[in-house]
């Protein structure tokens, strides 16, 4: 027993990596009604960007990795905007996915080559930390991991919420054409949200390569089955749905590790996500109907 | 000779599978699942021939028959939600699929050695084609059988009724339902044909490649299943043909010159051909052109 709460701790903890990757998808269906299927992937490939920059340049600190990630991972959200979406109309939602879905095999083919295909050790920050509460002991990266999402999570909503930007990201999300009678330019909206949604991935990424301690191609496909899973347990659209369905099921999946194995481990999220899809389709916060 | 013969068969099962797709497709719904199903024809049909030793033909019509049926149970909850959520829906069940087999264990003793699927090593020793003597041209042969009796058969439903029916549920779902269309009734009897077509493949898959693994099955391959129709347009079945020849005999073929770098144009040409013709290859305006081009030289039709 005492080992399944201390595999609850640490999963939920792991589980903010996921909050981060379903909050991206969740922004970008919000504004466009679109599932930006590169989005797992180029979060991957902007951890890598950082790291590769950082091994040409040896003596730059752990800290400049991470910032270089976030960065990359905008500019690689930018780039998917306008590559799978800017120039394809916004009434075929297949064709938007196919794109996405290439992108996420042309990413991946340029990490494969870039790095050989091995997988590259990523820096870790206070993996030597342990602290001790009631007997339970928290892993220092894993806690770093979670602070860091609970704090850019904190930023992405002062933003949505405080700004002139989040308002007109809320407007457009809302209702794009109202929006756009008003004067908002919903192109710009939409480049900036895969840039924002960008950025969290890039931290993402970054995080996901600290705690698990490298990174590698191998990463992308299941981080995009898991964030997919995330957006829809938590409500496609719903923001705080999507943070709460992360550390929900980086709980769940861990405490199954522990009980069934690392093999059978994800059937169960899977299981899990079924049976959300038939008790309650709309998520935990189901987006209310009649918005389009 | 063998290896075009091979080639062919590829581009033959993968016809099964984009075929498939392309049935759920008409309803206007993207599936994910489509290699969850192959999985299962692929591991029922091996078993059946391998573990119980039933001739090839009645392995495969149960295996179609189970992956039909599976497809069915799943599309009853799965077809509740539609459009992204299904996508996600599907994808989900296909990768449960998989691990399902990375974890299924049940090997027999035959002989000296031990048969049956072994979870992460896969199932080994599918030789029934082998051990009953086909040739590569053979198996090849057999294999568009089947490929063209699908066709033939999504031909002739696409002219019927039925036809009408699903494409009138991919158009437009609330005109459907108000002409009286049973929309769930319609999208599952299309998830079910896919199903059963999709489980057709994977039992020919296990049996020419002769060892199949939950690998095979990844999500690689649904993506590889709904491109193919996505690609060609959903105008006729043989565009998801075209898209099949297209990808599997130019691009992965054809490009092997280009070695390594052939796989980095392959995700580029998708996002280069989704720019260029979002509605598919063959999309309604190629079907114009196209007729145009015949009707100017035979006359009016």
């Amino acid at each position: 027993m005492f080992g399944f709460v201390q595999a609850l701790f640490d999963g939920v903890l792991f589980g903010a990596t996921y909050a981060l990757i379903g909050i991206g998808f969740t922004l970008v269906f919000g504004v466009m009604r679109k599932i930006n299927m590169a989005y797992a992937a180029s979060s991957i490939g902007g951890a890598y960007i950082g790291l590769i920059a950082l091994s040409l340049m040896p003596q730059v600190p752990a800290i400049a990795v991470f910032a270089l990630a976030v960065l990359a991972g905008g500019a690689l959200g930018c780039f998917v905007y306008v590559t799978c979406f800017h120039f394809i109309p916004l009434s075929n939602p297949r064709a938007t996915l196919m794109s996405t879905i290439g992108m996420t095999l042309l990413i991946e083919e340029v990490i494969v080559h870039a790095t050989n295909g091995a997988p590259r050790n990523y820096p870790a920050m206070f993996d030597d930390l342990m602290l001790e509460a009631a007997g339970f002991s928290f892993r220092g990266d894993l806690l770093l991991i979670f602070a860091l999402s609970c704090v850019s999570m904190g930023i992405l909503l002062v933003v949505l919420y405080r700004t002139s930007l989040g308002l007109a990201t809320r407007a457009v999300s809302q209702q794009a054409v109202a929006a756009q009678l008003c004067g908002v330019r919903v192109g710009q909206v939409n480049a900036l949200t895969f840039v924002i949604a960008g950025l969290l991935g890039g931290l993402a990424g970054a995080l996901i390569g600290a705690s698990v301690g490298t990174l590698s191609p191998l990463l992308v496909l299941p981080l995009t089955v898991k964030g997919l899973i995330v957006t829809v347990i938590g409500g496609l659209g719903s923001i705080p749905g999507a943070i709460i369905a992360g550390l929900a099921v980086g709980g769940f999946e861990n405490v199954l590790q522990q009980w069934r194995g690392v093999t059978e481990r994800d059937l169960y999220v899977m299981l899990l996500l079924f049976a959300f899809l038939v008790f309650r389709p709309g998520g935990i916060f189901a987006p209310k109907i009649g918005r389009d | 000779m063998d290896f075009v013969f091979g080639l062919l068969q590829i581009i033959g099962v993968h016809s099964l599978i984009g075929l498939s797709a392309y049935v759920v497709l008409l309803t206007g719904q993207i599936t994910l699942a489509q290699a969850g199903f192959v999985a299962v024809g692929a591991y029922v049909a091996a078993m059946l021939t391998v573990l119980v030793g039933w001739p090839l033909m009645p392995a495969l019509a149960v295996a179609a028959l189970v992956a039909a049926f599976v497809a069915m149970t799943v599309g009853f909850p799965a077809l509740r939600v539609k459009g992204l959520m299904l996508v996600i829906a599907t994808l989900a069940f296909g990768e449960a699929v998989r691990l399902f087999f990375f974890n299924f264990d049940y090997q027999i003793a035959k002989g000296d050695v031990r048969v049956g699927p072994l979870g992460g090593e896969g199932f080994r020793q599918i030789r029934y084609f082998p051990e009953n003597g086909w040739s590569t041209l053979e198996v090849m042969l057999f294999v568009w059988m089947f490929v063209a009796l699908a066709i033939a058969v999504l031909w002739w439903i696409d002219r019927s009724r039925f036809g009408a029916v699903l494409r009138a549920v991919g158009e437009d779902e609330l005109a459907a339902q108000a002409s009286g269309i049973n929309l769930t009734a319609v999208k599952v009897a299309a998830m079910t044909i896919g199903g059963g077509l999709a489980g057709l493949a994977g039992g020919l898959y296990a049996h020419y490649t002769t060892h199949i693994e939950h690998l095979s099955f990844n999500i690689s391959l649904a993506i590889f299943a709904v491109a193919y129709p996505i690609l060609g347009g959903t105008r006729s079945v043989f565009g998801t043909i075209l898209a099949v020849v297209f990808v599997q005999g130019l691009l992965i073929e054809g490009l092997r010159f280009l070695g390594d770098w052939r796989n980095l144009l392959f995700g580029a040409l998708i996002v280069l051909v989704m720019n260029v013709r979002p509605d598919g290859l063959l999309s309604l305006d190629a079907w114009r052109w196209a007729k145009k081009k015949t009707g100017a030289k035979h006359g009016a039709a």
